[in-house]
């Protein structure tokens, strides 16, 4: 039987961000995926301009709870939650899927708490206290903060290994629900932009890993929707196995370096300029990354 | 590597439209956009009592299409079920435009109306499906007997007025496969009739056994799955037309195969039994590997007409 995740984020016509990143590599790994589109744009913002609508949150509620959870009674083993497009969207869907989390404490909620990047917000002010309540009361299982996320949600700015840890501890700390946590990306100044960092935190372990991954030179728009989505597959796929949250982090690091070293080449052979920013993750040329076992590259190591 | 964009309906959960289709072109390597006519929370089979969405607005529609056409780097275009008259309309108007500025591109249209009799879009509709086919611009029709006799305008009885009828539409459709007979037509309730016809070229008759359960989105696989045989048989200027559509119907008969063997027995998934229906959606992501093999397992082939 194929696992199942309920997948809700943006979707657009062109190009591979949100649902978009999300759906063909889970369903490429064997996952069946019902995706549920917040939004449906031409292409995602990245392009400098774009057209479509946006979904309100009662038909998404709707949608999910007299449709796929009362109508058919779907049991998911993951729900994943990424972009949404306005406050009362993520009011709306977060008291949803709490009741679904707490109605089948079989289904397990990754939540991608997308605020901003690199130092800039892109959602508005309000919502940051709305992922901090859903944080501290939802029913998530996983968190996906990047490093920016991260600082904001615990107020501590991460600029070396220790303040790396100290931003985890007071992350189970002030979240005690969220069973796991990973920190995306990180930079800090001794590591150069040569690479960054990739952690993972186990809430009632109480130990973190990191992982040092070097970087490749460009800006990819959907790999962090790509990530969060192979989380999901790594961390939940294997039938009857405990939890090894470093092991899934390592895989999922080492599948997506695959994936966007192929992109980048791929789109370096199209132009004879070195692309430094790239729309479009090259998924269906990838696919072939996606097949079978997925072998971890990375050493893990004791935060 | 090609691409593609796709109109039709888009499901949340369960694989007709938009996901039956993107899935295993994905999977044969096609880049598939997809313009969502409506989000539901499942198909209409299940009752209609148990179907939650919206229907994408006409202006909305408009927007996405306009957008998605200015990037002018399609290889093909696909469209199947659209909600009404205004979707239908929006989709010809800018699937048209894309069209005359580029020739080359390849247009399968699906003139999603009904089956078996019966209509299923408002009456308003037919018309917008009949000048498009009339336009010269659309090069693969998958309409099924009923759809067919709608662009005829004529009942087919026997296999005369259906040549007379395939003649007609050549007149400005190159490629007419009508995906299923009526069973009176062949005289044979055991297989399902497909014949699909190519302008100087002739057309050839199919029949695959029936199985007796009901499944939905085969339509809508079908189309997808001839777009990419026929993109690629036009690009090589083979004259394979009879191997494709057998292509086609075969990997549709693994599809079919995967998803009996993983529904539990007995179940024929009677419309509007929710639970039943749930049991028999196409195993479209269990099939994976269905979509890339080259060889064929049954020739389905029976004659020319």
């Amino acid at each position: 039987m194929a696992k199942k995740v309920l997948s809700i984020q943006s979707h657009v016509v062109h190009g591979y961000v949100g649902n978009k990143a999300a759906t063909f590599p889970l369903q490429y790994r064997g996952w069946d995926v019902d995706a549920l589109n917040t939004v449906q744009f031409s292409n995602h913002p990245a392009y400098g301009h774009f057209r479509g609508f946006r979904s309100t949150a009662e038909e998404l509620r709707e949608i999910i709870e007299e449709g796929l959870v009362k109508g058919l009674g779907i049991k998911y083993d993951a729900v994943l939650t990424g972009y949404l497009p306005d406050v009362a969207g993520l009011r709306t869907i977060a008291a949803t899927v709490t009741k679904m989390c707490k109605n089948d404490p079989s289904t397990k909620w990754i939540l991608d708490p997308v605020l901003g990047d690199n130092g800039r917000l892109y959602v508005p002010e309000e919502t940051i206290p709305i992922y901090k309540g859903i944080l501290e009361q939802g029913e998530v299982f996983l968190a996906t903060p990047n490093q920016f996320e991260m600082e904001i949600l615990t107020c501590i700015t991460i600029k070396d290994y220790d303040s790396l840890k100290r931003s985890i501890n007071k992350f189970h700390e002030l979240f005690p629900r969220v069973k796991y946590v990973v920190v995306t990306s990180v930079s800090i100044p001794e590591l150069h932009d040569h690479s960054f960092l990739s952690a993972c935190s186990d809430n009632k372990a109480k130990s973190a890993h990191y992982f040092q991954v070097e970087k490749i030179d460009a800006h990819f728009s959907g790999s962090g929707d790509l990530f969060s989505a192979l989380l999901v597959d790594t961390l939940l796929n294997d039938e009857n196995v405990t939890i090894d949250l470093p092991l899934a982090l390592n895989k999922v690091l080492s599948l997506v370096d695959s994936i966007l070293q192929n992109t980048f080449n791929i789109v370096s052979n199209e132009t004879s300029k070195r692309p430094l920013k790239i729309n479009d993750l090259k998924l269906i040329e990838s696919r072939n990354l996606l097949r079978g076992e997925i072998k971890p590259r990375y050493k893990p190591i004791e935060l | 590597m090609p691409r593609l964009l796709a109109t039709q309906s888009h499901v949340v959960h369960g694989y007709v439209g938009n996901k039956a289709a993107t899935f295993p072109l994905q999977c044969i390597g096609w880049d598939v956009d997809c313009v969502n006519t409506v989000q539901f929370s499942n198909h209409t089979g299940y009752g209609m009592d148990k179907v939650f969405g919206t229907l994408t607005k006409k202006e909305d529609l408009e927007a996405l299409l306009k957008g998605v056409s200015e990037l002018k780097d399609y290889n093909a275009l696909l469209s199947g079920y659209l909600p009404n008259r205004e979707s239908v309309n929006c989709m010809a108007e800018y699937y048209s435009q894309m069209k005359k500025e580029n020739p080359e591109l390849l247009w399968l249209l699906d003139p999603v109306m009904g089956d078996d009799g019966e209509l299923y879009v408002n009456k308003d509709v037919v018309p917008e499906y009949k000048a498009l086919v009339a336009s010269s611009l659309v090069d693969v029709i998958t309409p099924n007997q009923f759809e067919l006799e709608i662009l005829y305008g004529n009942k087919i009885c026997n296999v005369s007025t259906l040549k007379r009828a395939l003649a007609q539409l050549h007149e400005t459709v190159p490629v007419v496969v009508v995906t299923s007979c009526s069973p009176t037509l062949f005289k044979d309730p055991t297989h399902i009739y497909c014949v699909a016809s190519l302008r100087n070229y002739g057309a050839v008759v199919c029949r695959v056994p029936v199985i007796d359960s009901y499944f939905t989105g085969v339509g809508d696989l079908f189309s997808a799955l001839l777009i990419d045989r026929l993109f690629h048989m036009f690009l090589t200027n083979s004259s394979s037309f009879a191997e494709e559509v057998n292509h086609v119907l075969n990997v549709i008969h693994s599809v079919l195969e995967v998803t009996l063997e993983l529904s539990p027995k007995n179940v024929k998934a009677a419309m509007g039994s929710p639970q039943e229906m749930k049991e028999m959606e196409l195993r479209i992501i269990e099939s994976r590997d269905c979509y890339e093999k080259e060889e064929m397992e049954h020739n389905f082939i029976y004659k020319r007409l």
